[in-house]
């Protein structure tokens, strides 16, 4: 008889049948759908500014911008000679790894998106741009460059691509700004929904808690029964909110590899992305479990 | 528990309110020796039942002293009160049992609470439910027990955790004759083995079978007599 006793023995505090149990998952459901969500944004927005970061550390263009010459001949002739005098410069500088003057045929490649196929570089008054390679760790002062370079080939513009990428990178950051306001709103809406149904049961069950207090439970015993309740509610919800997410995020990822341009398809989701999404039930148990407990224990102390 | 001397509750003019009203109790002195028996009396909304409650450490007091086995509870903190009030049975007069609880769970909740040993709880619940005959009924929900039932797990939920101090709110109201004397012999029994008991009766019967100190209550204060001087409060609706 004992043995059924043991193996039935109930929690003090009736917490799985309240009402506002279905109420708290579905809640912790959405905020772990809508956090899943913003987090795969905010962790492909951090990998493409990576990427961007990488490939201008990596990297030059130096452009030779055409002279005045009408004649194209000459003129493509003067062009040549200044990329010479530059590819021939920047192989001195020290980190460059390498120099690429860009043939005839890439530069037309290049300009085909926007002037069609028929297009003929030396048709245009179109600079002339040489790729230049450099070591990551390469210690160059770009200011000083431009001018040396400029010093020795006239008509050679150099670009780090710094200008057009941080204005990227501001914008990226702004998104991440906002999507991590997000985060910590959703995080913060999870929180007090689960403060105020805390608050509400511990109302609810204040005559159990009493007959605790009396018979010596200190605040902690009953504030563990409810963190136990709201971990496994935060969890299951957790589970159930990234269920829906997963699909979403590889909706939303083919969405973004559809946009052509080179740009959107920077961003991606690496293994440890993927560890930390799948890891958001954990996240959500935790919140929910230290948000019942301090709860508890802040409403008890209003008791004597 | 009490080291520093014999008593396990001292009152200093103590007084209790509820709100901004009237004061129930005033001017409470009272100095209860360890191993004393006291039954309370006085008429209804005399203040049994809150001078019970500042015993049993659920309320402070609105002005004086209160010290529960040398602790004056104004300077303890919540964990200390919770582990002082480990050492005090309490029986209500609504029994105040968790309705979806068995008998047994009911029953096991200070020794649980305190943290005890599964396999010791199961020992002695059993042990203390068979005692008050209740053993047929363990594993029963208390919402389905009758009302003397409930009493006596209301009774052994008190007693469990053999404590120092034992307070009882008409702990025989709902219970028949030869069920109250085995009850009363029971708390006389834990007195014996040092426990303080006081008992909150109306009962006549009760406080002439047991010839204990009375701690009588009456215009908001409190009076103690003896059981030689009992006989003056014969007739008081007590």
């Amino acid at each position: 008889m004992s043995e059924n006793i043991y193996i039935s023995r109930k929690q003090e505090l009736p917490l799985k049948g309240e009402n506002t149990s279905v109420f708290l998952q579905v809640i912790i459901s959405i905020a772990v759908f809508i956090f899943a969500i913003t987090l795969s944004g905010v962790l492909s927005i951090d990998s493409m500014i990576n990427n961007w970061n990488r490939s201008i550390l990596g990297s030059l263009t130096v452009q030779i911008i055409p002279t005045d010459e009408t004649d194209k001949d000459k003129a493509k002739a003067a062009a040549l000679a200044y990329q010479e005098k530059a590819v021939e410069f920047l192989q001195s500088v020290n980190g460059v790894l390498k120099v690429t003057p860009l043939s005839d045929e890439q530069l037309n490649e290049l300009l085909s998106p926007w002037l069609g196929d028929e297009v003929n570089i030396n048709d245009l008054p179109a600079p002339r741009i040489i790729d230049v390679k450099i070591s990551p760790d390469a210690d160059i002062d770009f200011t000083q460059l431009a001018q040396d370079l400029a010093v020795a080939s006239p008509q050679a513009s150099l670009d780090n691509h710094k200008l057009w990428l941080n204005k990227l990178i501001a914008f990226a950051d702004g998104l991440n700004l906002i999507a991590s306001t997000i985060l910590l709103l959703v995080a913060a809406i999870t929180s007090g929904a689960i403060f105020y149904t805390t608050q509400m049961s511990l109302g609810l069950h204040h005559n159990i808690i009493e007959i605790l207090h009396i018979v010596g439970a200190k605040d902690a015993y009953v504030a563990q029964q409810y963190a136990k309740r709201m971990a496994f509610l935060g969890f299951m919800g957790g589970v159930i909110g990234l269920l829906f997410a997963i699909p979403s995020i590889f909706f939303i990822g083919n969405l973004a590899v559809d946009i052509e341009g080179g740009i959107i398809s920077e961003a991606g989701l690496s293994i440890f992305d993927w560890c930390i999404i799948f890891a958001l039930p954990l996240f959500s148990m935790l919140i929910a479990m230290l948000t019942a407990y301090y709860t508890v224990k802040k409403t008890l102390k209003k008791m004597l | 528990m009490s080291d520093q001397n014999n008593n396990i509750i001292e009152m200093n003019n103590v007084g209790i309110r509820y709100d901004q009203g009237p004061e129930i109790l005033s001017d409470i002195k009272l100095s209860l020796a360890q191993g004393s028996f006291h039954f309370l009396t006085g008429q209804s909304g005399a203040g049994k039942t809150s001078l019970l409650s500042l015993m049993y450490l659920a309320q402070k007091p609105s002005r004086g002293q209160i010290s529960v086995f040398n602790h004056n509870i104004n300077f303890t903190n919540r964990d200390q009160l919770a582990s002082l009030r480990r050492h005090i049975g309490v029986v209500f007069q609504d029994f105040r049992l968790i309705e979806h609880l068995s008998a047994f769970d009911n029953v096991a909740l200070p020794l649980r609470v305190s943290g005890m040993d599964e396999r010791e709880i199961r020992k002695r619940v059993t042990e203390l439910l068979t005692w008050v005959e209740l053993d047929a009924h363990m594993s029963d929900k208390t919402s389905t027990l009758s009302g003397g039932e409930k009493q006596r797990v209301a009774i052994a939920r008190a007693v469990i955790n053999r404590p120092d101090l034992l307070l009882a709110d008409e702990p025989t109201g709902n219970v028949d004759n030869i069920i109250a004397g085995k009850l009363m012999k029971l708390f006389v029994e834990l007195n014996k083995l040092g426990t303080t008991v006081v008992i909150a009766t109306h009962s006549d019967k009760i406080i002439n079978d047991f010839p204990y100190p009375r701690l009588h209550l009456q215009n908001r204060g409190l009076h103690i007599y003896y059981p030689a001087d009992t006989s003056v409060l014969r007739g008081i609706n007590v």
